[in-house]
């Protein structure tokens, strides 16, 4: 049995089944909160524990799939690239909102992490986890954090923006719906802008580019500050 | 052959930007100097979108599978986990609001100094 689990190909169809399991769930259920990559991972976790299978057999053919995320990265420029009228059209207000939202997101977790006396990798872990998960990724490994507790953080930030957008948007009275969609996408990527699609169409096309433009400015504010 | 070879040209775009970040002085991922690579040659025109075609549509359409793994290895740091969870959740969901309302509100702040200029101007 062991020969045939710790092949690469056992990791790679228990991640598929696994994320098939959790896109469907997430199309039945309709809610932010039935994460497919929570579900996916939840269900990867409960099979290598209960069958008890080593972590090592499962990274066999993790590995490969990891692999894949420099290219995923890479291509994210297509995004950037595609959305380029769009940033055009409000150009200014973009730049700047998301320049200054992405020094916030840092500066907050950076003040926040030091009065709760967290550790430097876990800092580290959390200093880019406002960008897109790739983005994040990348960045967190270079700081010395866990790629893992990026992972974690950049799922709860895209739920808890997805959530509280709405409530966020009339505490703070932003009528405006550019400075709506770009409050959402600068912090709550992909999972935020999802909900701002549901507000509005101008609103869901700020949110997506900005998505891209404040992982940028992460990209260039980090090895600036850090 | 056509999926091979978008394939191969984005695997080479990765070890280009994996060598340059190494050339660079400044701690920079490969994966996102590759990212700002493949950029910079598309708004140049030196690649057209087709180049990377359907090969790249299907990672993006598919992003969130590749972090499957790396989120499944969060099983090894359980202890560290368990001892700081509340501050995790209480750092991200304070930190989420505290960018929404520093970018919304200066994007508003644009807005409005823009209307100032352009109603000056016309005025």
């Amino acid at each position: 049995m062991a020969e045939i689990l710790s092949s690469p190909l056992f990791g790679i169809a228990l991640s598929i089944a696994a994320f098939k399991v959790g896109l469907w769930v997430n199309q039945k259920i309709r809610n932010p909160i039935a994460n497919p990559l929570i579900i996916a991972m939840t269900i990867v976790v409960a099979t290598l524990t209960i069958f008890k299978i080593p972590y090592d057999y499962f990274e066999q053919g993790a590995s490969f799939i990891v692999m894949f995320l420099a290219p995923v990265t890479a291509v994210l420029a297509l995004t950037v690239y595609r959305q380029r009228s769009i940033l055009r059209s409000a150009f200014l207000p973009i730049v700047i909102g998301t320049f200054a939202g992405s020094l916030a997101a840092m500066g907050s977790v950076l003040f926040l992490s030091r009065i709760l006396g967290l550790n430097d990798a876990v800092v580290a872990s959390l200093i880019p986890k406002s960008v897109t998960t790739p983005v994040a990724i990348a960045l967190a490994e270079q700081l010395g954090g866990l790629p893992a507790l990026t992972i974690a953080s950049t799922v709860i930030t895209g739920l808890s923006g997805n959530l509280l957008a709405p409530a966020m948007i009339k505490v703070f009275a932003v009528k405006d719906p550019i400075a709506q969609g770009v409050g959402i996408g600068c912090c709550s990527h992909a999972l935020g802008t999802t909900k701002a699609m549901e507000i509005g169409d101008v609103q869901g096309a700020m949110s997506s580019i900005s998505i891209s433009l404040s992982a940028l400015w992460t990209v260039v504010l980090v090895p600036l500050l850090f | 052959m056509k999926y091979l070879a978008q394939l191969a040209l984005i695997f080479a775009l990765c070890l280009v930007g994996d060598l340059v970040a190494y050339l660079l002085p400044v701690p920079i991922p490969g994966s996102v100097v590759s990212m700002l690579l493949v950029l910079l040659l598309l708004v140049s025109g030196l690649l057209k979108e087709e180049h990377l075609g359907e090969s790249a549509d299907f990672m993006l359409r598919n992003m969130t599978f590749f972090f499957i793994p790396p989120g499944v290895s969060i099983i090894r740091y359980t202890a560290i986990i368990n001892s700081i969870w509340w501050q995790l959740i209480l750092v991200n969901i304070v930190s989420v609001i505290v960018c929404f309302a520093v970018s919304s509100w200066t994007v508003m702040a644009v807005l409005s100094l823009q209307r100032m200029v352009g109603g000056g101007r016309r005025g």
